[in-house]
């Protein structure tokens, strides 16, 4: 008896080092399969990304309020949601407030989105809007400091994999600080009432 | 030529069984009604797109929906979302239940119908022929109208947080964990 409740004691001892190990290692090039919860205080930060137009790097765009959603394009309710709402928070600034702000939209699934379509499909919700991706490498490390989290699942549906994700729409500050983190399908108003406060701020 | 008085009676009850059937099997599909259905334009490189719609179940027995099927794409499945740990999850589902006196939205962020794989861009203005299949084999034929994003929007800021989407309030950063 004593005996079967050392080996599990020991067991659950070397369950918990193991998985105190394995959370406390560097995460950073696989967070995707692994948190299923998004970790808590992302920092942001800078990155460089891909466009159909060349790079684009978020330290060019101090000065402006940037407006970044995670997604992909296979996504046919939740991501064109919050894009259409970014949109119409846009249609909402006036054109020097609209000067002063970037939508982003990146697409997480490089393997199905190529840059030449991500350019018409954000176009499409806004003209300002921006499309981009990178390797999953460099989205992995990007989405972790953001705290936007997404997975892979396969053999879900006909049409090939679907890919779980956060659907937080994140502000940057015009000093390129993640300012705000909304939650999915915040209204357009309060999109615009919170990139307004911050261009009113700087 | 005169046939048979057999080979008449034969014909007449065939045909007799086959109406018969026929309105029994158009029962459930006479139960339920469908409003407010649109399938939501699509932008470009968009493969797939979503038909929402509500159901209403008139009748005193539950019912439910197993399946849809069209020839607008690939596959069309019954999908929901889950939102879960701060992801959003997708899955296909096998059916959606209507329950008797019930009415069901298939609306934005939850319950759809997924048109996977579009034959051809679904552009506002168009039409979709979609048919619902319920758990008695019924049918039930719709031709559902695709909507642009903006329209859908009007509607959706009036509910403003009515619906499962479960907004909540913005999370403001705190600047001491900023580099
Ligand atoms: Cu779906």
């Amino acid at each position: 008896m004593s005996k079967l409740n050392t080996a599990i004691t020991v067991l659950t001892l070397g369950i918990l080092m193991g998985w105190i190990v394995s959370t406390s290692m560097p995460t950073s090039d696989k967070p995707v399969t692994l948190p299923n919860a998004i970790a808590a205080a992302p920092t942001g930060g800078d990155f460089s990304l891909t466009s159909a137009d060349g790079a684009f790097r978020l330290k060019d765009y101090r000065g402006k309020v940037v407006l970044i959603y995670f997604g992909y394009t296979f996504c046919s309710d939740i991501c064109p949601t919050n894009l259409a709402l970014m949109a119409q928070a846009l249609n909402g600034m006036t054109e020097n407030e609209l000067a002063q702000v970037q939508a982003l939209f990146v697409s997480v699934d490089p393997e199905r989105d190529k840059v030449a379509t991500l350019k018409k499909y954000a176009q499409h919700f806004h003209e300002t809007m921006l499309g981009v991706t990178g390797s999953p490498t460099e989205l992995a490390e990007i989405a972790t400091r953001y705290g936007a989290a997404y997975r892979k699942i396969e053999g879900e549906s006909e049409g090939g994999y679907l890919v779980d994700h956060s659907s937080n729409t994140y502000v940057i500050a015009p000093d390129g600080s993640l300012h705000t983190i909304l939650p999915h399908a915040t209204p357009a108003q309060e999109i615009l009432k919170v990139t307004r406060k911050l261009l009113t701020e700087s | 030529m005169k046939k048979p008085l057999s080979q008449s009676i034969i014909i007449a009850s065939s045909l007799m069984l086959a109406l018969l059937s026929g309105t029994l099997f158009a029962d459930t599909a006479a139960d339920i009604t469908v409003s407010n259905a649109y399938v939501r334009a699509t932008a470009p490189g968009q493969a797939n797109s979503v038909a929402f719609m509500t159901l209403h179940n008139s009748s005193m027995q539950a019912y439910s929906l197993i399946d849809a099927e069209g020839q607008a794409a690939k596959a069309v499945e019954l999908h929901t979302h889950i939102h879960e740990n701060g992801m959003m999850k997708m899955r296909r589902i096998n059916k959606i239940d209507l329950p008797a006196h019930g009415e069901v939205m298939l609306k934005p962020g939850g319950h759809h119908i997924m048109l996977i794989g579009l034959k051809q861009a679904a552009k506002k203005g168009d039409s979709i022929h979609l048919s619902l299949i319920f758990n008695d084999g019924s049918k039930k034929m719709l031709t559902v109208p695709v909507k642009g994003m903006t329209m859908q929007m009007g509607s959706m800021e009036h509910k403003n947080g009515g619906h499962d989407m479960h907004p909540s309030a913005p999370k403001k950063m705190d600047h001491n964990h900023m580099h």
